[in-house]
């Protein structure tokens, strides 16, 4: 179509064993601009949302938006949206590398997947060629294995996003991983793909994406390109790094949840920070496709426990594999980051699971023989153990692949679980920062920091410094950073960028591809009408308003150590002004003025 | 004695150093703790931390006692014996 789209969306029915073009609902894409926002539409549209989400009715979509594979501002990302078995919410994950931009180049802008396959297959996309293939071969095989046998039967630049072992084996937090080391990590959508039996998704497409004013796509591309050149965080701070640069800096500010949030300071922070992950098994940065920030860490394990090589790991990984646990062990948890990344397995869930079992087994909760092992606070060696046998379905392996939410219920201390709407919340203390409080409580996927990053101004101090123990205005900050994330998550650009451009650029490359002429408030207008859609959807599905709320730990004991001592999250007194600043009734339910006004009534 | 913390893109600048001691002076403040702690160092570094009109970049962290000096005085927060500095230039993730 030569407008940032290629019009078509690709139709795979698993128990048909069918794959149909359709044409693109052009209309839904301009109104919820694409990826996140455009498929979010669909599945609202083709399912039930009070459906099984481990059931043939719930559907997998895998979403471009209209600036994937085109370049400017890291623009390499795609998304999953499905219902997810770990929250009972809409699901939306989203992963860079190189998956996505092939997915695009091949003529597709969506895959729907629906219904179950009767036995192993994959996707095979070859341009306009798709059609499904065997994989009872492949079953079994971790993701790394699956993607080299995938490339060495089917083509070899293939990109592949598949599942390992957990989405087979149904662990609700599994996710698909893509280029061996990227990953739609959240909410458990690997779990719905191993549900239907599909196992990955392999691609080569040698086409390209026509924007629709390419002299205007250009000189605002070259523009957003020098914006990120010149920017400390995305010309220095990340490319050096990486998001690990993290662990210090939240430490230091007293956010750093440690030992199952008990704490918000790690006394070995630095063990596992950044600046140690260089001096030790940082081999180099890289980038996805057509990226100047470069994030990635490459890293090889040298270790006399512990081998292997691979991506990683990220700072969420680092505090959930590590200061979670209680572990300054930095060489176990990036072999426990290697393990989930081929098992298939989100690493926020997984080690806060871990860290949910740790403090069960030392209040006596859970004893050794039922974890089939030791589990104390600190102990690097378990926290891999118990990743492999999460991956692999061995032992009380099955109970951790329920995530910690289901894992402190069944015994009997669900408030023992550091998460929202059954989803862990990540790597920022809510009690620390107000304003990820009531982020990981509003969040329409669960416990969340990719919703609307509020650390940014409230620790970072970009694009402009609040305190983070203030509450006032924390409310219509919130709101904003959703939108914002809303609209540049369903363009297809990477939210890094956002460090160093904002809405502005993001319109312009937006209307430059696509040849609209959207303003910046007509952007922000689709970035509240694609939140309200997930909320409502979310409301059909039976999440009420009720579970809009943080852990009993976060709302009601006092941080113990640290600057923020002594403070705990002031969430109720926040939520009503959220609700207002949302247009939402007292009662967190969309107005139908609301609805109506964002043309979703 | 001052304690001044390095991190991040600082710490590489400057070969892994992750520390320094700076002797304490009278009438302290951040701003004149880091014209010191540069003064002492063999390559400009503080530039990465603050422009040449000495405000802090955007992004820029610099706390006192684990207190961001954005919410304090600034570069004009005043610094006592035995405090401990830390310097962040921007860095984010997420």
């Amino acid at each position: 179509m030569g407008n940032g789209w290629h019009g078509k969306l690709l139709r795979v029915n698993l128990t048909a064993k069918s794959c149909t073009t359709e044409p693109l609902n052009m209309e839904w894409a301009a109104a919820f601009v694409g990826g996140r926002g455009l498929a979010s539409r669909y599945l609202v549209n083709e399912i039930d949302p009070a459906v099984d989400p481990l059931s043939s009715a719930n559907k997998l979509i895998l979403a471009t938006g209209p600036l994937t594979g085109t370049y400017g501002a890291a623009n390499g990302r795609y998304m999953v949206v499905t219902k997810s078995p770990l929250t009972g919410t809409i699901a939306c994950s989203n992963s860079g590398g190189y998956f996505p931009c092939e997915l695009k180049y091949a003529g597709y802008d969506l895959v729907i997947i629906e219904g179950k396959a009767d036995r192993p297959l994959y996707l095979k996309i070859h341009n306009q060629q798709a059609e499904l293939a065997d994989a009872s071969h492949l079953w079994g095989k971790t993701t790394g294995e699956t993607e080299d046998l995938i490339r060495a039967e089917f083509h070899g630049d293939a990109k592949v996003a598949s599942i390992g072992p957990a989405g087979e084996q149904m662990v609700r937090f599994a996710c698909i991983v893509n280029d061996k080391h990227r990953a739609a990590g959240r909410s458990g959508v690997g779990a719905v793909m191993g549900s239907k039996n599909l196992k990955a998704v392999a691609v080569r497409g040698t086409g390209g994406v026509a924007a629709a004013n390419k002299e205007a796509f250009r000189d605002t591309a070259r523009e957003t390109l020098k914006l990120l050149r010149e920017h400390p965080v995305t010309a220095e701070g990340l490319p050096a790094l990486g998001t690990a640069i993290l662990v210090n800096i939240i430490n230091q500010s007293g956010a750093l949840p440690t030992r199952n949030s008990q704490c918000g300071t790690f006394e070995a922070a630095e063990e596992i920070s950044g600046e140690r992950l260089v001096q030790t098994f940082l081999k180099r940065n890289k980038g996805c496709m057509g990226c100047v920030i470069a994030c990635g860490r490459v890293t090889r394990l040298a270790d006399p426990r512990f081998s292997g090589s691979g991506e990683g790991p990220e700072y969420e990984s680092l505090w959930s594999l590590g200061a979670a646990c209680g572990v300054s062990d930095l060489a176990a948890i990036v072999k426990a980051n290697y393990l989930c990344d081929e098992y298939g397995m989100d690493t926020i869930t997984m080690g806060s699971t871990v860290a949910c079992a740790m403090e069960l087994y030392e209040r006596g909760i859970l004893t050794e023989a039922e974890a089939g092992m030791p589990l104390k606070f600190g102990d690097g060696n378990a926290v891999v153990k118990l990743v492999e046998m999460t991956g692999k379905g061995e032992g009380f392996g099955c109970q951790a692949g329920l995530g910690s939410y289901r894992l402190a219920e069944k015994y009997g201390a669900p408030e023992l679980s550091m998460s929202v709407k059954k989803q862990e919340f990540p790597a920022y203390d809510g009690r620390a920062i107000q304003g990820m409080g009531l982020e990981y409580a509003t969040s329409n996927r669960g416990g969340c920091h990719v919703r609307g990053y509020l650390v940014s101004p409230e620790i970072l101090g970009v694009p402009e410094k609040l305190d983070p123990q203030v509450i006032e205005g924390k409310a219509a900050w919130a709101k904003a950073f959703q939108d914002v994330t809303a609209v540049v998550d369903s363009a297809g650009v990477c939210l890094f960028t956002t460090f160093g451009i904002g809405i502005p650029q993001v319109t312009k490359l937006i209307n430059a591809a696509t040849g609209s002429a959207f303003s910046e408030e007509e952007m922000m207008v689709a970035g509240d009408r694609i939140y309200n859609l997930e909320r409502l959807f979310n409301l059909k599905a039976g999440i009420d308003p009720s579970q809009d709320t943080l852990p009993k730990r976060i709302l009601g004991e006092p941080l113990p150590d640290g600057p923020m001592k002594g403070s705990v999250s002031r969430l109720p007194e926040m939520l009503p002004e959220y609700y207002a600043a949302r247009g939402w009734d007292p009662k967190g339910i969309p107005t139908p003025e609301k609805t109506s006004s964002l043309g979703l009534a | 004695m001052v304690l001044v913390q390095l991190y991040g893109t600082l710490r590489l600048m400057l070969a892994g150093k992750a520390s320094v001691e700076l002797p304490w002076c009278e009438g302290d403040t951040v701003g004149s703790l880091l014209e010191r702690f540069q003064a002492g160092e063999r390559i400009p570094v503080t530039h990465k931390l603050i422009d040449g009109s000495k405000a802090l970049h955007t992004g820029t962290i610099i706390l006192l006692n684990r207190r961001n000096v954005l919410h304090l005085q600034k570069l004009d927060t005043p610094v006592n014996d035995g405090d401990v500095l830390a310097l962040f230039p921007p860095g984010a993730g997420g």
